[in-house]
């Protein structure tokens, strides 16, 4: 072997090629690649090492509770927005969904833990991968579940919810765009003081209103409520011409992704709660939640000199 | 130790269906402890609440060597907040919640115009398990509260109830020094008693608004206030004071002091 072989291209391996092809051919017919599922049943089986992304505490925690971890389960999908970049947000995480759920399906599990909504910042086009990542549990003296639940809280959370009779069972996505054309410019009324622009505050309030009944609707298979993490909205204008009259065009997009549960009403939590003083120092409401100084607060560095 | 689970949990991780829920899908933006604490303190979340509006503050300029309230900013910077805040109450009337949790106040600068500026008032609808309207505020409509689930729990274990979320602003022109009185304290240490008393009044009028709001909302006191310093895209001498907390009233039922229990002292052994 010359010192430069390595740098060249190298054929792929037969195997290799095998591998590619059946995870290609897998997920366009809506199953998990052979290599994957294989590893998931061992793991299921005992025949192989079980994989969790739970810290040791958790683990704790889970074993106490009687959830035994079975694998680390993750599934992808990158997707193109070719027709609208909001609406391919909803369309990618529910196709990552699915995928999840047919691998904890696969490794009999319970429940998924701990799912993580993950995306590498690559600005490849007009495209974006949608990754979940989570682990898959089953709980003593149950059997594997036909449609496991699947939740973004990590394994605390996940129990105490389940005692107060809350359990969390998957994510929801609720995403909305519109476009206003604001023809005779009055939008801006830049001249008149200060004013409402009812115009924007109306494409808002519209907006969000679409966003959440689409959250309502994606949640309802699932739950009874959801709890909604995160809320991101984006306003953008633009100038037109057309038929040489000039005016502008504003874009509101609105994305909320939430946790679904299935919540009895009335069911109180089994646990005395009482107040608890820090003694370490640390964030405690006992304490104020503001700084008490922000004086010199851009004279401080992190680290070693 | 197998988990001791209610029979509708256990139902769900066999992959059972429950019932149907008539109740329909509550939103909410709470964390899984604010959820839990809030359902501890009696109380359930029906759906998220928002109001909004985007609004155009007018132009107003100082005179360089006067302090002074800048009101038409103030008055801008007041009016959209309460349009916002307004717009969230009705929409928690409408779904007939008793109070609303946890409402975060943002101000959002549009990128296109600098005079262009989004309020968005945003929190959770609650109402009382039992139905107890007692929770109200004293208009007989929903209490607004920017405490966090937590903080909810706390306060009505000490013994208080939010009636509502209070605010004051004063936006304010402080003046610049002359040109002579610069020369005179050149090599000196000196207060500049016009602008620590600029600071002084301006915050001054914000804190009395809120006051006045509280007292309006027949309040015994406000919680958590703070009293911000904030600039959104003014000359450098135009500044804002915003005060904020939640006015409370004690509970009917009043918790006699010495019944509130001591909190316990823990060290954690995080980082």
């Amino acid at each position: 072997m010359g010192l430069f072989d390595r740098f060249k291209p190298k054929a792929p391996a037969p195997e290799e090629l095998r591998r590619q092809a059946d995870i290609l051919m897998s997920l366009r017919g809506n199953r998990i690649p052979t290599a994957t599922l294989e590893r998931l049943q061992g793991a299921a089986s005992g025949a192989k090492p079980w994989m969790a992304t739970l810290t040791p505490a958790e683990l704790l925690i889970t074993r106490s509770h009687g959830l035994k971890p079975i694998a680390a389960i993750s599934a992808t999908c990158w997707l193109h927005y070719g027709f609208s970049w909001t609406l391919g947000h909803s369309q990618g995480w529910e196709a990552a969904l699915a995928r999840l759920a047919q691998e904890a399906k696969a490794c009999g599990a319970n429940a998924v833990l701990d799912v993580k909504m993950r995306t590498i910042p690559l600005e490849t086009g007009e495209s974006m991968d949608f990754t979940l990542l989570g682990t898959a549990v089953k709980i003593d003296g149950l059997a594997p579940s036909p449609d496991p639940i699947i939740a973004t809280v990590p394994a605390l959370e996940f129990v105490k919810l389940l005692e107060a009779d809350v359990v969390p069972t998957g994510i929801a996505i609720g995403a909305h765009y519109q476009w206003l054309s604001d023809w005779n410019n009055s939008a801006n009324q830049a001249w008149m003081g200060n004013i409402e622009a009812p115009q924007l505050s109306a494409l808002w309030n519209d907006v969000r209103n679409r966003a959440h009944a689409n959250l309502r609707e994606s949640a309802r298979p699932r739950g009874n409520g959801v709890l909604a993490h995160v809320n991101f909205s984006q306003m953008f204008d633009r100038e037109r011409e057309v038929n040489e009259r000039k005016f502008k065009e504003y874009l509101a997009r609105y994305i909320v992704i939430a946790t679904t549960v299935d919540a009895r009403r009335g069911t109180p939590l089994p646990h005395d709660i009482s107040m608890v003083v820090d003694m370490c120092a640390g964030k405690t409401p006992l304490q104020g939640s503001k700084p008490h100084h922000q004086s010199y607060a851009s004279n401080e560095r992190d680290g070693a000199i | 130790m197998t988990l001791d689970l209610p029979a509708h949990a256990q139902e769900r991780l066999k992959g059972l269906r429950g019932s149907a829920h008539s109740t329909g899908v509550f939103t909410s933006d709470f964390s899984v402890n604010e959820f839990l604490l809030v359902r501890k303190a009696g109380f359930e979340p029906i759906g998220l609440c928002v109001g909004s509006c985007v609004y155009h503050v007018g132009i107003q300029y100082g005179s360089w060597s006067k302090s002074q309230e800048m009101d038409v900013l103030s008055k801008a910077m007041y009016h959209a907040r309460e349009l916002a805040m307004s717009r969230m109450r009705a929409e928690a009337s409408a779904m007939g919640a008793d109070g609303i949790v946890g409402v975060k106040l943002t101000i959002k600068r549009l990128e296109w115009d600098e005079q262009l500026l989004e309020f968005i008032a945003i929190g959770t609808g609650v109402v009382h398990g039992e139905g107890h309207k007692g929770f109200r505020a004293h208009d007989g409509g929903p209490f607004t509260s920017d405490l966090s689930g937590q903080d909810f729990w706390s306060l009505l274990h000490a013994g208080y109830r939010p009636v509502e979320m209070v605010m004051g602003s004063c936006v304010y022109h402080v003046a610049h020094r002359g040109v002579l009185s610069g020369l005179g304290t050149v090599g000196r240490n000196v207060e500049l008693e016009n602008f620590t008393a600029a600071m002084y009044e301006a915050r001054e009028i914000a804190v009395e608004r809120m006051q006045f709001e509280a007292a309006a909302a027949k309040a015994e006191g406000v919680v958590g206030v703070d009293i911000h310093e904030g600039s959104f895209g003014w000359k450098t001498h135009v500044i804002e004071f915003f005060a904020i907390g939640t006015a409370v009233l004690p509970l009917d039922q009043e918790i006699a002091p010495d019944k509130i229990p001591d909190p316990i002292m823990v060290l954690s052994v995080n980082d």
